[in-house]
């Protein structure tokens, strides 16, 4: 009971906010949008019993790139939907027009069409097993990621001190030379 | 009602709208909204997968490592994004047609 409740409230959480998402015609609107399909998401690892993946999903995800993103829409100007440029050249509205979308129901749609064939036939094959009860998974996950995956994982760290530094260079302000 | 159908639905859902969001977009950073919904489409299934197939845990640990990822490439592709604001004035792709400054 409180299962399908939960299961049904994140799965119409996240489709309802993808779609947002897709059609909002305000920039800062669909990074909020965003913000409730990424919540949803959480809310559907709960029901996988993937709790530490929730927790996970919550404070990378919705404490960090979403804020992050926010950030950088504020840093760059905001939600301007101007289809001229700065020398009053005619150019594509920066949130689409109605030539783009059509492309992109186009795409989507083969591409949806060639997955529905790839997940038609998986349906098929998945066999019917009793599930394993809900409990938690930090412990093991703390196991296998010092154990079995401790080389991705210290990959992982060198990335992200990677990932900080290069932000960190990439993002300076620009010396004035002249 | 809980099967793996429904959970590979709901990431189908995620793919096609992340799909339709970068190509319908012209602005760089509505693009990496929809990078972000790819990512996480592909994330949910490894862990629908590990939960209704596998029985372990191995998809949990594949769903961290690209929310990880999926972190980084945010956090240096709006660095990017907002070095290009400054030498452009402008976020459109349109305008990103240059390697030079």
């Amino acid at each position: 009971m409180f299962d399908n409740f939960l299961f049904l409230s994140s799965a119409a959480l996240t489709v309802c906010g993808a779609l947002a998402v897709v059609l909002a015609p305000n920039l800062m609107h669909a990074c909020t949008y965003l913000l409730t399909t990424l919540i949803g998401v959480s809310g559907l690892y709960v029901t996988l019993s993937a709790d530490f993946l929730a927790a996970t999903q919550l404070v990378v995800y919705v404490g960090g790139v979403v804020i992050l993103m926010l950030f950088a829409i504020m840093l760059t100007g905001g939600n301007d939907n101007k289809s001229v440029n700065k020398f009053g050249i005619e150019k594509v509205a920066p949130m689409g027009n109605a030539k783009t979308f059509t492309l992109a129901g186009f795409s989507a749609l083969i591409m949806a069409l060639v997955i529905l064939k790839i997940i038609a036939n998986v349906n098929k094959a998945t066999p019917k097993t009793e599930l394993p009860p809900y409990e938690t998974t930090v412990e093991k996950i703390g196991e296998l990621l010092i154990t079995d995956h401790v080389l991705a994982f210290e990959i992982s760290s060198v990335l992200l001190l990677g990932a900080l530094i290069g932000a960190a260079l990439i993002a300076r302000p620009r010396r004035r030379e002249e | 009602m809980i099967t793996l159908s429904s959970y590979l639905a709901i990431s189908f859902a995620l793919f096609v709208c992340g799909i339709a969001v970068m190509i319908a977009r012209k602005n760089i950073i509505a693009i990496l909204l929809g990078i972000e919904l790819i990512l996480n489409s592909a994330a949910l299934n490894f862990a629908a997968y590990t939960r209704f197939v596998n029985h372990n845990l191995d998809g949990h640990i594949m769903s961290l490592f690209i929310i990880v990822i999926a972190a980084a490439e945010a956090a240096v592709g709006l660095a990017i994004v907002i070095r290009f604001f400054q030498i452009r004035e402008s976020i459109h792709i349109d305008d990103a047609t240059q390697l030079l400054q």
